[in-house]
Order: structure tokens, then sequence, then C-alpha cells
């Protein structure tokens, strides 16, 4: 029980930090019906970013955390302004969009950053605190509280501010939207924006968790995106139940399976995503087969 | 409400993929009076009011609302202009619940204590709105959302309402309803161009009505002349 | 003959091509060759059958691993661990194809991604196949007389085999097979209830791919002899898709294009990998937002482009009259009941479509179903060719209960059908839209490709003559090789017609036929509905134009509500209290209704 539950405490941060890729790219999905494959790239971006105004220009974390949002902020405006012709056009097409994307990002942070990795020191205490026998690291609460007010700051502002609701109109139906007046190529680039925004907090956080590497976004994304996909694509709570739960899936393969872990992991996700497509929180998404 | 504004639609071609839709249409909507259109499916009837609103392009055509010249207006741009649109089907935002879907409707304003005047002025008029609030417009009924649809049009104070099939789907029962409502707007001044296909709804909520077929005017009267005219008879009933 | 030559010219020149070449440059060429195979295998899949594949390099590996094991571990010869590891590639293609049963998309995406990484971590971790530093000494292919040691000597190997598998694809794309698929591609649904096995047809494209995958990763191992998981890593797969977006998807001379070009430029910069991958990264975008079609397609847009400066307005073709079918001599007194529909209920969310629908139609009636907006006309034709499953109820046809059946088995079983805003594949020409309905062979058959290209050959030929004589029969032969969408919407409503009675089914069911048509044509198409059920087919008609529902259907089913609220003759039907209120209301004076008589407009 006891080696049970530490499991799921040190599944539960990654966890957090894959709930906040998973929330970028749901809401990427939910508002322009756009999978951004460039996501995990983002990640890496926000990560680098952030890792080294904290460490070379010694800004403390959180103000290098914010430079690297606005920053990736930026970034997302610019791939959603260059694809912006296709919206609403071809799916397929928009997706190999921002797999491209994807590439060239991975080629700028080599060239800025170089292919070799750095280690980002924790910024709080490093001692773990004991609850009830069960060892916690600091710096896991601080994640989980931080990808906790995020979330609840992106759903306050979806559901309480004008800008928000109109967003989320837009998602539902683009013409109504445009009808009422809502311009929805400004909608769709905050949404961008937002979620881009999204991923460098996520980079910035996994950053003293993990190693940050060219190779970082790479596997937060992907597990990100199978959170999204497992919570049920564009629900906000379904992609911080799947990113919690694959945090937690993936404490557990790396205890049995060590090496292994990546193969179980995507195993379990392919015959989940066969057996109920929609997710946990899946409402019927669009068929467009 | 707000008294209306005539629409002034000449020579109005719409093109889908290389075939015209709609071919050289020209009509008038007098301010403050109700007029409909009605044809077969493919006659062209929703692309005519597509174009007005500019979600469709226009390949020609000059359209007036009042004084201004709709020209070179987008279509996000239109409701700002006073133009109010139902879209066909409802096309409500179903994952909202329904005040913030009327709210919604209003984003061209700046919501102040007008917009809760007028809210009040929607609930008042689909009181049915006004019990569900805080329900989510998908959730709601055919019937109910076609009042949605409507309501928030409204919320924008529009100055003419495009009303694209409204009693789509809907029983006999909640056409009378809707018919209600379009005379109540009616009576308070609203402009209102209507396409239909449920002709009787037509000639009892407008003045005149044109006929469409193929994507030009057939036939154009007053509602009265129309529903005894025997072509029109022909077109409904195959008689 | 002009196209022989080039391919001749192009044959020669890669034959002397390694007289040039230093023993660098051919081990280049070789690798490039290899790419160019995995390119036409991620095309086939993703570019003609429309399947988002992100696992074509674990195929790849799979291939490589499998000879290298087989003849490392096992000790078999070169050639016959080849043969073995092709078959373990399938096998992994048919796993990998499995999600797209169920998803497509991105979620494809994602999940054969996942698969894909799933393969890297595999291989990486595994002792039998050597971790992370990989196998070494894999045992040379050997052929009797020839060196294939030598990496000019493997050059010919390979450049055989290339020709060979390109052969082969272009053979599959452009007959039954590939049609189908791109048919697929365009439109599931319509291909669907054209009687195409979407569910076989996705499994085939993973299996087509996977081979390619395995035949590349072959000969890989054969040329390198030695295999590392940073091969197979995901670098690799999005250049193996930057090459075939850039070269054009949907040809696979694109992709083969887009391999050399790509490959090349990669070998340029090889000691700027870095700048190399800033390079296809921003061109893959630039090709998907401005040469959706890639390079192969960028003729065409030119050609199109030139055409519309000229201002040469499409073609001068024209629509010929059609001509009637031979009236079949069958007795029509059989009262067999073609289709029964019983107490069919369809709900969506809280909405009733369909209420307790009841309705049966016999063989050779044409059947008019008409309604106000909304009725549920539509609805009820998904649930009859079985795109919905209903809430509760049965569909009986030609006896047999074939109640929520996939689409497919159901024009299988004889029922074709037309859509309300027109499904027809836009990315293939009218013929071949002919082409993939006449086409009633079962994709299981798939396997004559590769044993008996001649039969397939041959059907492919029949079918092209019978699609000319449908074509000929409904006055399209000059629009054959258009693409439908180019074409007036009244030609396009007809063309869909000629492709649902080319599935050659017994019931046909038109959903708005006349939606959009001018008079002239609404008249052409009631001669084209009569002459269809004159040959022997029973068809059901939704209709908005009531004029020619009266004029054309023996029996008429009003629905309103989604009920059926009266049915009968178009003269019963037609003074029916509810049918009156639902088109023209109840305040309408009926009493000075003439008693109709059918198609014609009294006074």
């Amino acid at each position: 029980m006891q080696v049970f539950l530490q499991t799921i405490v040190g599944g539960v941060s990654l966890g957090a930090v894959y709930a906040l890729v998973a929330l970028g790219f749901s809401l990427v999905y939910r508002t322009m019906g756009l999978v951004n494959f460039a996501h995990g790239n983002v990640v890496t971006v926000g990560a680098y970013l952030a890792s080294t105004f904290y460490l070379s220009t010694k800004l403390p974390f959180a103000l290098a955390m914010i430079i690297a949002i606005v920053v990736t902020g930026a970034i997302g405006l610019v791939i959603e302004r260059v694809l912006r012709p296709l919206e609403n056009k071809d799916f397929d097409l928009m997706l190999i969009g921002t797999i491209g994307f994807g590439i060239v990002l991975d080629a700028l942070i080599i060239m800025i950053w170089g292919a070799t990795g750095r280690a980002v020191p924790s910024p709080v205490p490093t001692a773990p605190i004991d609850i009830f026998g069960l060892r916690i690291r600091t710096y896991d609460l601080v994640v989980l509280a931080i990808a906790a007010l995020a979330t609840v700051l992106l759903v306050l502002f979806l559901s309480r501010t004008k800008r928000g609701t109109a967003m989320q109109a837009v998602a539902m139906d683009h013409e109504a939207a445009t009808a009422v007046g809502i311009h929805v190529g400004r909608s769709n680039a905050t949404a961008f924006m937002i979620g881009a925004g999204l991923a460098a907090l996520a980079g910035g956080l996994v950053g003293p968790l993990l190693y940050v590497s060219p190779a970082l976004g790479g596997a937060l994304g992907i597990k990100g995106f199978a959170a999204a996909i497992l919570g049920g694509f564009g629900s906000i709570p379904g992609a911080i139940l799947g990113g919690l739960a694959i945090g937690i899936l993936d404490s557990f393969t790396a205890g049995h399976f060590q090496g292994y872990s990546e193969l179980v992991t995507f195993l379990v996700f392919t015959v989940i995503i066969m057996v109920r497509p929609t997710g946990i929180f899946g409402e019927r998404t669009v068929n467009r087969a | 409400m707000t008294t209306g504004l005539a629409l002034t639609v000449e020579g109005l071609t719409v093109n889908y993929g290389g075939v015209s839709a709609v071919r050289d249409l020209s009509f008038e909507v007098p301010g403050g009076e109700a007029v409909g259109v009605i044809g077969a499916n493919g006659a062209g009837k929703t692309s005519t009011l597509k174009a007005v609103m500019g979600l469709v392009p226009r390949r020609s055509g000059r359209l007036r609302l009042g004084d201004v010249d709709l020209g070179g207006v987008s279509a996000r741009n239109m409701v700002r202009h006073g133009i109010g649109y139902v879209p066909e089907g409802r096309h409500v935002f179903t994952g909202l619940p329904v005040e913030k879907n009327l709210l919604l409707g209003a984003y061209a304003r700046k919501w102040d204590s007008s917009t809760k005047a007028t809210l009040s002025e929607v609930y008042d008029l689909f009181p049915v709105l006004g019990e569900m609030r805080h329900r989510l417009a998908g959730a709601l009924s055919g019937g109910q959302q076609q009042m949605l649809a409507i309501g928030r049009a409204l919320m924008s104070q529009p100055r003419l309402l495009l009303l694209d099939e409204p009693s789509m789907g809907l029983s006999p029962k909640l056409v009378e309803d809707i018919l209600a409502v379009l005379l109540r707007l009616r009576s308070e001044g609203l402009t209102l161009l209507l396409v239909e296909q449920n002709a009787k709804l037509t000639f009892e909520a407008t003045s005149s009505c044109l006929v469409v077929e193929n994507g030009a005017v057939a036939m154009t009267g007053t509602s009265a002349e129309l529903r005894n005219d025997p072509r029109v008879r022909q077109i409904y009933l195959g008689l | 003959m002009k196209r022989l030559l080039v391919v001749a010219a192009l044959g020669v020149a890669a034959w002397f091509l390694p007289y040039g070449l230093d023993s660098y440059a051919i081990h280049v060429v070789n690798v490039i060759l290899i790419f160019a195979i995995l390119a036409i295998g991620l095309g086939l899949v993703m570019g003609i059958a429309g399947q988002v594949n992100l696992s074509q390099v674990a195929f790849f590996g799979v291939g490589a691993y499998a000879t290298a094991i087989l003849t490392t571990h096992s000790g078999m010869g070169f050639w016959v661990a080849g043969v073995l590891a092709i078959l373990a590639t399938v096998l992994m293609g048919l796993v990998i194809g499995t999600p797209a049963l169920r998803v497509q998309s991105h979620y494809l995406g994602i999940v054969t991604l996942g698969l894909a990484l799933a393969f890297t971590n595999w291989v990486t971790n595994a002792s039998l196949s050597g971790g992370a530093e990989g196998i070494s000494g894999i045992t040379a292919p050997t052929l009797p007389g020839v060196d294939l040691s030598s990496e000019y000597i493997y050059y010919y190997l390979e450049l055989i085999v290339f020709a060979v598998v390109l052969g082969f694809g272009l053979f599959v794309v452009r007959t039954a097979l590939g049609r189908r698929m791109r048919a697929m591609r365009d439109d599931a649904l319509a291909a669907g209830a054209l009687g195409a096995e979407v569910p076989m047809l996705r499994m085939t494209a993973f299996m087509l791919a996977s081979v390619y995958g395995g035949v590349a990763g072959v000969l890989y191992a054969g040329l390198i002899r030695y295999v590392a998981p940073e091969s197979f890593n995901i670098a690799n797969m999005f250049l193996l898709l930057a090459m075939v977006i850039i070269g054009g998807r949907q040809s696979l001379i694109g992709c083969v294009v887009g391999a050399v070009s790509l490959a090349l430029v990669r070998e340029l910069l090889v000691d700027h990998p870095t700048i190399a991958q800033l390079a296809y990264g921003s061109v893959v975008v630039l090709v998907v937002v401005f040469a959706p079609t890639g390079l192969a397609g960028l003729p065409r847009r030119f050609r199109a482009y030139l055409d519309h400066r000229r201002g040469t307005r499409g073609t001068a073709a024209q629509l010929r009259p059609f001509q009637p079918y031979e009236p079949e001599a069958v007795s029509r007194s059989t009262q067999d009941q073609l289709l029964r529909v019983e107490g069919v209920t369809k709900q969506f969310r809280g909405l009733k479509a369909l209420d307790d629908v009841s309705l049966t139609v016999s063989t050779g009636e044409i059947r008019g179903i008409v309604g106000p907006n909304g009725s549920g006309k539509t609805t009820l034709f998904n649930v009859i060719s079985g795109l919905y499953k209903p809430t509760s109820g049965r569909v009986i046809f030609r006896g047999a209960d074939m109640t929520g059946r996939a689409p497919y088995r159901l024009a299988r079983a004889g029922m074709a059908r037309t859509f309300q805003n027109l499904r027809l594949f836009g990315d293939l020409t009218v013929e071949e839209n002919l082409l993939v309905a006449l086409d009633r062979w079962s994709t299981l058959s798939a396997w004559r490709y590769a044993l008996r290209p001649l039969s397939v050959l041959r059907r492919d030929r029949a079918l092209r003559r019978s699609a000319a004589e449908v074509l000929e029969r409904y006055g399209l032969t000059e629009f054959a090789s258009l693409a439908p969408k180019s074409l007036p919407y009244g030609i396009q409503r007809r063309v869909e017609i000629a492709r649902a009675v080319a599935a050659d089914p017994a019931l046909l069911l038109l959903d708005e036929p006349a939606a959009g048509l001018n008079g002239e044509e609404v008249r052409q198409l009631a001669e084209i509905v009569r002459s269809i059920r004159d040959s022997g087919r029973t068809v059901i008609i939704i209709e908005h134009n009531m004029g020619l529902v009266m004029s054309l259907c023996e029996q008429i089913t009003v629905l309103a509500g989604g009920r059926v609220i009266a049915s009968g003759t178009p003269a019963e039907v037609a003074v029916e209290p509810a049918v009156i209120e639902a088109y023209l209301g109840d305040s309408m004076n009926t009493d000075d209704l003439p008693v109709p008589s059918a198609g014609e407009a009294t006074r």
C-alpha cells in the first residue's frame, strides 16, 4: 500500500505537467479544431527560455517563467497567422503544417542552445517533506499549486470574461459567432497564444524535474497529447484528469517495466483509445472520417 | 426595440464553386415592413440571406440599409450596422448556457445596464428562455432553440432582422408561436426579411413576398395575392 | 509513346549512373533509393488512402531489425531472413493499422506515432536487438556470381527492387484498389455507401505501407549491415513525412521526387544538419500553405493559372440527352416487399428525429417521401442506408433484417443512394467516380495484385468499357475526364445519379435530386427516374418539389415532425387535411382545391 501510494505521488507532479500540456492542446483544438503537433516543441522552447533566464541572468524563477510565457505566446501567434489560410478547411494539411513548425522550432532550439541538455536546480529547498510516511518533494507541491492555479485562471477566463466566452462560441459555431460580431481570426490567435503560454509554463515547471534537452518537448508533447485524448479532446477537466492518469501510468510502468515504460504506456493508451475513442469526458467529437 | 431601417438589394449575384446560386436579384424591404422569400430547396433562398449578411461572398450587387451602403462591410461588422441574423438550423452555441448565448448576441455592444435591459426585454418576449437561463443551449428542445436564436439576434438591437427558416423541424403548434413572435416584432416596427419554405407562416407574417426559382425572382406580390395564386399552390402541393 | 521514351531514358541513365560516382557518392545514392521506397509506401497509405500513418519508420525498423536478428542469432541466410522479415513487417502493419478501424485523422496520427515510439523504446532496451548499440555483423546477401558486398553492385539490386515496387505502386494506384482508396480518402462515407469495404481498405493500405517499409528495411540491413535504434527515430519519421509532403503525397512519383531532392539537400548540408532541418521544416510549412499538392502538383496548378490568365473558360464539353434504358419485361404486379421499415425511432440527444416510422415499399415502385424541412426525411434515408443505427425499430431489405448494418454491406446487398448535398469524389474524374461504383469486387481479392496482375488489368479494362456505356447513356461522355467540382450543378446531380445506378442497385434512394435544378433539368430528371424504374429497379425519392413528386410517384409517404402523417396515392395525400396543414396551413380554404389529376397544373 505504501509503495502504491508513493508511486501515485511520484506520478502526480509529472502528471500535472502533462495536464498543462494537454490543456494547451485542448484549448487550441476546442477553439480551432486544430491539433498543434508543434506544441511539444513549444514546450521545449519554454523550458529553455525559462531556464536560461533563471540560470544565466539570475532572474527569480517566477520572473524567468513569465518572460518565457510571453515569448512563446508570440511564437504561438506566428504559427496561427501562417496557418490561418487553412483554418476550417483541410484538417490533415494543417496537422502536417504544425509538424513542419515543430521541425523548424526543433532546429532553432539546437542552433540557439546546442544539442546537449542542461540540468536546472530546483528553486525551492530540495529536502522532501514527510506526510504520513509518504515522501513528497517540495517542488512537486509547487508544480501542483501552479498547475492548479493556471487551470482555475483559464476556466475563469473562459467562463467569466466576454472574450473567453466568445472564444468558446467560435469553437462551437464560427459562422454564428461571425454573425454576432466576433472576429474569428483574432479569437483563434488568442487561443493559440494562450496554448503556447501554457506550453511554456509546463516547460518552465518541468525544467527542475527533468533534464532540459532538445528531446524534452517530444516526449512531453506526445504524452500531453495522449493525456488530452484520454480525457476527451477539448474538455478541460478531461485534460487535467488525462494528464494525471498518464503521469501515474508513467510512474507505474517505470516502476514495473523499467526501460520499457514508454512501450507499455503507449500500448495501454492505444487500447484505451480503441475501446473508447471519445476519452473519459468525451463529447462526441466531430467525425471527419 | 428601435425602429427598423429599409434594406435595398440591387443586382445581387452569388456564385458557389463556379455555379451561380443567385442571379441578379433585386428587391427592397421597406423600413418597418416584413418581406418574405419563398421557394423550393436549392432555389437560392439561404444564399440570398447569407450574401446579404456577407457570410458568402457577393459576386456583384449593391446593398443598402437605410442610407448606409453595406458594400464593403465584412460579415462580422454587419451586426454593428444593425443587422441581426437568425441562421437556418438555429446554430445556437450548444455548449454554453442560454444566458451566455443571449449575451453573446450583444457581443458587438458594450455589456452594461442597457444590455441588461435588452436581456429582460428578450426574456419578456420569450419567458421560457428566462426559465431556462442557466440550462445549456444544447439541452433545449428544437422550438426553444429557435426562440434562443431569435432572442440572440435581438440582443444586438437590430434595425433589420434576417430569419432563415425559423419553422424548420417545428411542430404546427410551435410554428404558431414563432408566427406570434414575428407579428409582435413587426408591430414594434422592426424590419424583417423572412426566408421560408412554410408558405402559410410566411404569408401570415409578411406584407409582401418574393417567390424565387433557380436563384432569380419568379413572382412578387402582396402576401394576400400570392396565397391564392395557383402557381404558388402548384409549387407547394404540386396541384 | 512519349512517356515510354522518358521511362526508357531514365532507365538507361539510372543504369549508367554508377560509372560517374565515387564510392561515397554511390553509398549516398543507395541510401536515397531506400528512402524513396519508404516514401512510396508512405505515399500509398497517407496520400492515396488518406490514413495518417506516423509509424512508417517503425515498419522500416522492423524489416531491418528482423533481418539483423534472423541472420545473426538464427544464422539464416540473408534472403530467407529477408522474406521472413517482410512477413514480420506485414504483421506489424496489421497491428498498427488496427486502430484505424476505430479512429482517424489526428487520433490515428497520435496512436501511430505512439506505437512508433514504443518500437524504438523496445529496440533500445531489449537484449535481443542489441540495446542502444544495435546489431552489427549482419550476413551479407549473396548471389551466385555476383558480389553484393560491393556497393556498386548492390546499387543494381536496389535499382531493380525500386523499379519493381514503384511499378507495383503505380499499378495499384491506377487500377481498382487505388481508385477505391482514393475514393475513401475523399469521402469515406460516400465510398462506403457505394460498397467499398472501408475497414478492409484501411487495413490493406497499412499492409501495403508495411510491405514497402519491410522491403526498405531488408535492403538497408543488407547495405549497411548494422542496425541501431537512432536510424528509426521520430526525427527520421518527420524527415520522411517532409519528403512525401514536399514531393506531393497524392502522387507516387511526387513522393520519389520529394525523397530524392530532400535527401540530396540533406547530403549537401551534411555538415550543417540543423540548417538542413530548418530548411526542410520551413519548406513543409510553405508547401502546406501555398502548394498543398506538393512539387508534383505544381505543373497542373501552373497550367490552371495560365488557363485562368488567358481566360479560357472551362471546356466546351456538352451534356447529351439521356438515353432511356430498355424497359424490363418483368411484370410488376407482384406484391413483393423489397423494403420494410418497422417502427423506426431515431433519437439525437433530446431530439426525436424519427418517431415510430413504418413503411413498406414494393418491388418496382417509385415511392415519394415528402415533408417540410426538418421532418426527418434524410434521417430516414440515413437509417435505411445504414449510416445511422436506429434507436429502435427494424429495417428489412430483401427479406433480411439489415438494421444497423454497415453502409457497405447494405450497398453490397443492392442498395444505392445519392446525397442531398452531393457527395462526389472531388479528386477523382467523372469516369473514376463511376468506376468506383461499377466495381463490385471484394477488397479481399486484392491478393490478385500480387499473384495475378493480368487478371486485374483485364477486369479494369472491362470496367472501363461499362463506364463508357454509362457515360454514354447519361450523356456525360464529354465530361469523362473532368473533375466533378468543375461542372455545373445540374450535371453534378446527374453524375451522382449515374454513379448510384452504376452500382447496380435493386433499390435506389434519391435525396432531393431536384434541389437546385431548373425547370428543364427537372423534366429530364423525371424522365431519367422513370426509365431507371422501368429497367427493373425500385426508387425511393425524397423531394421538396411537389410537382415532381406528384407526377412521378405512385405512392407517397408524408412525414412531419418525425412521424408519418399520411400515405397513399398523390391524389389521396394532396387532399389530406394533415398534409395541407403541414404545407400550406389550415387557415387556407381547402374547399376551392380541385381534385388533382396527377402531374397537371389545373386552372
